[in-house]
């Protein structure tokens, strides 16, 4: 443990709250803290339009990062991403489905569907007899999601004017998003406690699977736990806003380089960190682009961030 | 009660078979070395024992406990492991490491506690890796790091130890250093340990288990194991067994024979005694001559080794000189011989004969080989030996040291140079 993680949650934990505020009163219309409380316009905006989105945007970030940070400790691969094993394309198939067939009714539904489906096919692919090498899981992951692609692209091709929606939902965003949608995204948090409770059990994995099991931890147990957990929170945050990449791929990553690579801090860091991330991407989208899809600001800032990192390692 | 007792296991892993009707238990406190060659099983054996390779039958039993009713956590509370190495994905302190030792004590929502951190702290005294505490991982020595992974196996405060060729990559002072480490351990803590390293093994282990083709071939001590024979016969190859000059184990010497096929064709006939001839006629039986000693007395340890290595003898009962049927046949030996080697061994009255016939062949190479110390012939005759032997120089016989020139100095029978 390194001794200045403990203040860096702190300080995240202040720095989103801050966040939180900020993309608050940010946004196209200017807002002042009189007028929130003389214009009831003003209290529209802020109370059914800005904060569900902004905590919206903070839970999908804390999802995807969490999840990222347990499939890249699982995988004991840093370029592992919360949707490794097929909940994106599961999750974008499920959507589409909703979107083509059902003119978008129960779309996040089928999203969710779609991403846990994907997840345990992946999963039944990759075992054999009460094993599954993370290995199988991983080629397993990548050829599912090739064969949803290709029905994706079907339906897209079927698709005629709904079109425009389904690209919209894939490269992913919060528009329209309401406190129902809150609600829907809350069970992330359940999520993401039951991934921390088994923090020391990831630590010890990422030594090797036979080394863990020497030390007592089920390595077989914890992985199907693990999955279904990344599967259950990545999922939901598929299911509210589509498939925003990157997130989870950098924000471990960079949370590791500053807290270490103790997931018991790592977690909770990774967790704070996505969130702020996502909230101010998202501030910005709709604050400067005009609404343009968040997936678009987390690529454009995530990928060459990625690069930079990489080149970096590549040094030491 | 044994603390761990494996009883007629079988493991395989697909269709085929990795070991066989396995059953040998450990004694509590002691350390129980297992050995044998490449492919033999030794590692399999381990990860059985620990639970991470299944077993297709038999049993195995941990203080008279079924190792299957364990759990996960209770195994990991009795069976510690140390690996040979491990690559160690993410950058943790080696404090982290030793404490993830404690894993299976504290519970899922509990975190360590002041005992924790006293135990880890005890271990890595013991393992002696206590000022690497705070560095990463990935900053210290192979050496040092297997020593870490020692002190998490101590955390662990385990009844047994199992070690998988825990010091194999290491320089030859790390593997003393370790090794140290886990003898002054042993009494508490039963360790059961594969070895590479056949003189270590004999050194270090209060027992040895040889494995040979997936099955059991030998237990015992090390002096009971690492016998001439069991070695020829395991690992097809001609060495020297002697005792350590220091401790008085085992330690076994390769007879390099990469000239191994010099002597095909050719007889040599050796006069030798008192042991100073068994290592060259290791090195001759190697180098493929055609070997006879003699005349020895049955006592002698060259007798043995030429009864070892089948060489045929001449010898005579205990307490005899040398009677004229033996010296019959040593002219025989020596008329047939293409050369003929004599060694620095004590002469007396009783053997002065194997000497002063070698008179009558003034035509042979006679080779006087005096071992790497260059000893000289102990003169138990008043003169009369080092006579004879001043004679045989004068006449052309070479004084050689080493096995090597000696191999150079007799007549080739088989060239194999490219």
């Amino acid at each position: 443990m390194r001794r200045t993680a403990p203040i860096t949650i702190l300080t995240l934990t202040c720095l989103l709250l801050i966040s939180m505020a900020c993309a608050v009163a940010l946004g196209p219309t200017g807002i002042s803290l009189e007028s929130l409380f003389s214009s009831e316009n003003t209290w529209k905006i802020v109370w059914d339009i800005r904060l569900p989105r902004v905590i919206a945007a903070a839970l999908v970030g804390c999802a995807l990062a969490v999840a990222g940070t347990a499939m890249q400790g699982l995988f004991r691969n840093p370029m592992a991403d919360p949707y490794i094993i097929g909940t994106s394309s599961g999750g974008a198939l499920g959507a589409t489905i909703a979107i083509v067939l059902f003119a978008g009714t129960g779309r996040p539904v089928l999203a969710f569907i779609g991403a846990m489906a994907a997840t345990f096919i992946v999963y039944f692919i990759a075992r054999s007899g009460s094993k599954i090498p993370v290995e199988t899981l991983l080629l397993s992951g990548v050829a599912l999601s090739t064969l949803l692609s290709a029905l994706l692209s079907f339906l897209m091709y079927t698709a005629g004017r709904s079109l425009h929606q389904i690209m919209f939902w894939l490269m992913g965003g919060f528009w329209n998003v309401s406190w129902n949608d809150v609600f829907v995204a809350l069970p992330i948090l359940l999520g993401c406690v039951g991934i921390y409770l088994f923090a020391r059990d990831v630590n010890i994995l990422s030594l090797s699977e036979e080394d863990a099991t020497h030390l007592g931890v089920n390595v077989e147990r914890l992985k199907q736990i693990l999955l279904a957990l990344s599967a259950f929170v990545a999922g939901i945050a598929v299911a509210v806003a589509g498939s925003i990449g990157f997130v989870g791929l950098i924000t471990p990553h960079v949370m590791r380089l500053i807290v270490g690579p103790d997931h018991r801090f790592l977690f909770p860091a990774a967790a704070l960190a996505g969130a702020i991330l996502l909230i101010w991407s998202d501030t910005l989208t709709r604050t400067f682009t005009n609404d343009m899809p968040v997936g678009i600001i987390t690529a454009c800032f995530g990928a060459p961030f990625f690069i930079y990192l990489l080149r970096s390692r590549m040094k030491t | 009660m044994k603390p761990i007792e494996i009883i007629d296991i079988d493991v395989s892993y697909g269709a085929k078979k990795i070991l066989e009707a396995i059953t040998f238990h450990a004694d509590t406190g002691e350390i129980l070395g297992i050995i044998g060659p490449n492919g033999s099983g030794k590692t399999t054996l381990l990860k059985a024992m620990s639970r991470v390779v299944a077993r297709d039958s038999g049993e195995i039993r941990l203080d008279n406990r079924d190792l299957d009713t364990l759990g996960y956590r209770e195994l990991a509370r009795q069976v510690a492991v140390v690996p040979q190495d491990i690559s160690i994905g993410f950058d943790y302190a080696v404090r982290d490491v030793v404490m993830m030792g404690r894993h299976p004590y504290i519970g899922r929502l509990a975190s360590e506690t002041l005992r924790d951190v006293e135990i880890c702290d005890r271990a890595m005294h013991l393992a002696n890796v206590a000022h690497l505490a705070g560095m990463s991982i990935h900053s210290i020595s192979g050496g040092e790091r297997q020593r870490v992974l020692i002190a998490r196996a101590l955390a662990q405060e385990p009844k047994i130890l199992l070690l998988d060729e825990a010091t194999s990559n290491l320089d030859v002072s790390h593997q003393v250093d370790i090794l140290n480490i886990i003898k002054e351990l042993a009494g508490k803590i039963t360790v059961v340990s594969v070895f590479h390293d056949l003189n270590l093994a004999a050194y270090y282990c209060d027992r040895l288990l040889l494995l040979k083709d997936r099955r059991v071939y030998a237990t015992g001590t090390p002096e009971e194991v690492l016998t001439y024979e069991n070695i020829r016969e395991i690992f097809q190859m001609e060495a020297l067994v002697r005792p350590h000059p220091l401790t008085g184990k085992p330690y076994i010497l390769p007879v390099y024979a990469h000239q191994s096929r010099v002597g095909t064709n050719r007889r040599v006939h050796v006069v030798c005694g008192g042991g100073t001839g068994s290592d060259i006629l290791h090195l001759l039986y190697a180098a493929s001559f055609t070997v006879t000693c003699g005349v020895l007395n049955v006592l002698d340890t060259d007798y043995g080794t030429a009864m070892r290595l089948g060489l045929s003898c001449i010898a005579e009962p205990p307490f005899h000189g040398i009677t004229p049927g033996s010296l019959s046949d040593l002219r025989k030996c020596l008329d047939s011989a293409d050369a003929i080697i004599v060694t620095a061994m004590p002469i007396g009255r009783g053997n002065l004969d194997n000497l002063q016939v070698l008179l009558d062949y003034p035509k042979k190479p006679i080779l006087l080989y005096s071992g790497n110390s260059n000893s000289r012939m102990e003169d138990y005759t008043g003169g009369e030996a080092d006579a004879v032997l001043t004679e045989l120089e004068s006449r052309g016989a070479l004084r050689i040291e080493g096995g090597e020139e000696l191999l150079a100095g007799l007549p080739q029978g088989y060239s194999d140079q490219r």
